[in-house]
């Protein structure tokens, strides 16, 4: 493992000895235009509680504009179609107007329906012969009085279903107009009816997501483009995984993570509770529980599977899909499982010891920022030369030296079900998993070493040091950050092609190794904010 | 007064009208709790359940009609859709597709249609489901018309 080091050492003192200033200059300039590229591909965007509101209204305006509907029209649609203007283009394009009004839940006014009969009956309460001023009929031609509506949409939207209110006659799959809902409950609930409707373009749609800070910090984040697993850091600073919104856990997989911190909490009440009376969705990995009815389980995400195996099933939960299950049957292996218990233990002891040696040094992150910070600002007031008072270098290794401890801690876990048997036990041979180990740990221990060597030039008194003393140390910190950098792409190149990539059944998606960390997302600004800034500009 | 009060003193009434007309349900409200009902309906001709008088009970929450009753079979019977030991139903009008149409009676008439054609691929009975889903239809007609025997039909002598 040293040795290893000293090689990257002395290729990079060979390399840099002569002409230190200049060596500087070209670093910084590269480091700049790193920086002007990643900004300019900005992939994810913040949408705060104020612009909410526009973002939703960009979306509604384009279908408005493209199917020329009207605006809560437009809503049922995206509401429906989880605000996926593309796919609800396909459906029109594909099925035409009528089938994707129909499906939505919108119907076409249809005049026959109409009665003019002076009173009517409402089929909820059973009174007859209301006048009709006192009857609403919803677009789908179902009439009932406006009490019975009032107390249907009431217990709808307390139960929180305010986005898919449907009629109230049997089998009617028509949603209620908004405008309706508004007019007849109280000016409380509507407001609490509109905020459901406009949050509904965060909770339904999946490209955006409420930031999981806590307390919630109010923002969303959208993603500019539909790519795989990708992290992304809130404007408030919380740094996430935009797939399973838990905190940046790459190279790890979600599953991983998931797997990992559920490992970690151990055997608190919850959990145990948790183990017991629920299972995880074969999908989405949510923990559901049973309330009542049959075995057909229908998780939120929309996958069904069966509750006394846990196992995926079709929607019909026929004889055919549910073929093959091994529900019922005995399995040998629990006795097994129970002498490989120990062993596991001991596995799980050792991996999550440096995991946890690691997130503790992190967690001093603040502390040492600090007081590099306050080192470097007492040399640019007191000494002259360019190296004290331009000090983002030593700044940069401050980051480089937090952003590969990240990655490093969380490689244990990686490593902990990259060679374990809990999710790849049939993908590879003993001696396959025994080889990539070796790799693996190779990789991971050059970069332990140097990571190591980083945080220990950090705590150096450097601002104590001569100009001689801190140049030196400056080019230091520039190669070990470089061979940081390096070690951490290797390792991620070595997940990518060696572990995961031959991976058959692959669910384990991580979000790619980024040099300059994760992507901050950028202000959102709706282009109808945009136009009304440009008209006020204009005139004044 | 409730709107699910007056809803439910509308369906009494309509109840005592009907009474004649339908012959196989019997709808009572229990004396003191007009939230509280039990019906006996009439096993469904051939079936194996036909001859059996059996019992459900209703508990019908606040906000009904907006939301649906609660029914469970009071009388043992083997059906896939009925939980054996508790008596519970599994039947989409009584959880997601509830319509605040539907009324006590029409609960009533939608029991014995389930009844008369079982759902065996959501099955609260698994036994029963997997007799039906094997194929095994004389195996789960002389089950369920056994317990109708024993549960659900008056003891001789």
């Amino acid at each position: 493992m040293d040795d290893e080091y000293m090689n990257y050492e002395e290729e990079d003192e060979n390399y840099s000895l002569d002409d230190d200033e200049q060596e500087d200059e070209n670093y910084n300039e590269a480091e700049v235009d790193v920086e002007q590229v990643t900004s300019t591909k900005s992939t994810s965007q913040v949408i705060t509680k104020k612009s909410l509101v526009a973002a939703q209204k960009e979306s509604l305006v384009r279908v408005m504009e493209l199917l020329s509907v009207k605006e809560n029209q437009a809503r049922t649609l995206l509401i429906y179609y989880q605000w996926n203007v593309d796919k609800l283009l396909s459906v029109y394009i594909d099925q035409g107007k009528d089938q994707m009004f129909s499906c939505a839940g919108l119907t076409v006014f249809d005049p026959s329906l109409v009665t003019s009969k002076k009173t009517m009956n409402c089929d909820v309460c059973m009174e007859d012969d209301l006048p009709s001023d006192v009857m609403t009929r919803m677009e789908c031609g179902h009439s009932f009085c406006n009490d019975c509506w009032k107390e249907h949409f009431t217990v709808r939207i307390n139960e929180g279903e305010s986005k898919r209110i449907l009629c109230m006659a049997h089998k009617c799959k028509a949603i209620c107009d908004e405008d309706v809902v508004r007019k007849l409950v109280s000016p409380e609930l509507a407001e609490k009816y509109d905020r459901f409707l406009i949050e509904s373009y965060v909770e339904d749609n999946k490209m955006v997501k409420w930031c999981p800070s806590i307390p919630h910090c109010g923002s969303a984040i959208r993603k500019i483009e539909d790519d795989d697993v990708v992290e992304v850091e809130c404007s408030c600073g919380l740094q996430f995984c935009f797939s399973c919104l838990s905190e940046s856990h790459s190279p790890c997989s979600c599953l991983m993570w998931k797997l990992w911190k559920k490992k970690c909490v151990d055997e608190s009440e919850t959990v145990n509770w948790i183990t017991v009376n629920t299972k995880l969705c074969p999908k989405c990995y949510k923990p559901i529980s049973k309330q009542d009815g049959c075995n057909l389980m229908t998780c939120k995400c929309g996958q069904h599977f069966c509750w006394l195996c846990g196992e995926a099933t079709g929607a019909s939960h026929t004889v055919q899909s549910i073929a093959g299950h091994s529900c019922g049957r005995y399995k040998d292996d629990k006795v097994r499982q129970m002498e490989r218990a120990k062993r596991d233990l001991d596995r799980y002891t050792h991996y999550h010891y440096r995991y946890k040696a690691h997130t503790d040094s992190l967690k001093l992150e603040d502390k040492l920022r600090k007081s590099i910070l306050e080192k470097a600002v007492s040399n640019a007031e007191t000494k002259d030369q360019l190296v004290f008072k331009e000090y983002s270098w030593v700044i940069d290794a401050v980051n480089r030296l937090f952003r590969s401890r990240r990655i490093l801690s969380y490689s244990y876990p990686f490593a902990f079900y990259m060679f374990g048997e809990e999710l790849f036990k049939d993908e590879m041979s003993d001696e396959e998993r025994e080889m990539k180990k070796n790799l693996f740990e190779d990789q991971q221990q050059q970069l332990e070493g140097n990571v190591e060597k980083l945080s220990k030039i950090l705590e150096e008194p450097f601002d104590e040091y001569d100009h001689e003393k801190v140049v030196d140390m400056k080019r230091h910190l520039n190669n070990l950050s470089n061979a940081v950098d390096n070690l951490c792409k290797k390792m991620y190149e070595c997940i990518e092609n060696e572990l995961l990539g031959p991976i058959q059944f692959g669910i384990h998606n991580i979000a790619p190794y980024r040099s300059k960390g994760i992507e901050q997302a950028t202000e959102f600004c709706a282009e109808i904010c945009q136009t009304s800034d440009c008209g006020s500009s204009g005139s004044s | 007064m409730q709107a699910s009060r007056a809803r439910l003193f509308k369906e009494y009434k309509e109840v005592q009208r009907e009474k004649v007309a339908d012959p196989d349900i019997q709808l009572v409200c229990d004396d003191t709790n007009i939230f509280k009902w039990t019906a006996l309906i009439k096993g469904p001709s051939e079936t194996p359940y036909e001859g059996g008088v059996f019992q459900l009970a209703f508990a019908v929450p606040e906000p009904y009609p907006l939301q649906p009753p609660q029914v469970r079979f009071l009388t043992k019977i083997f059906h896939p859709n009925v939980h054996f030991k508790t008596g519970e139903i599994c039947l989409d009008i009584l959880k997601n597709a509830w319509s605040p149409a539907w009324t006590l009676q029409s609960v009533c008439r939608a029991i014995i249609a389930l009844m008369a054609h079982p759902e065996p691929d959501s099955p609260l009975n698994c036994d029963s489901g997997n007799l039906l889903r094997s194929g095994d239809v004389r195996g789960f007609n002389s089950m369920a018309r056994m317990y109708t025997r024993l549960a659900a039909m008056p003891k001789k002598g």
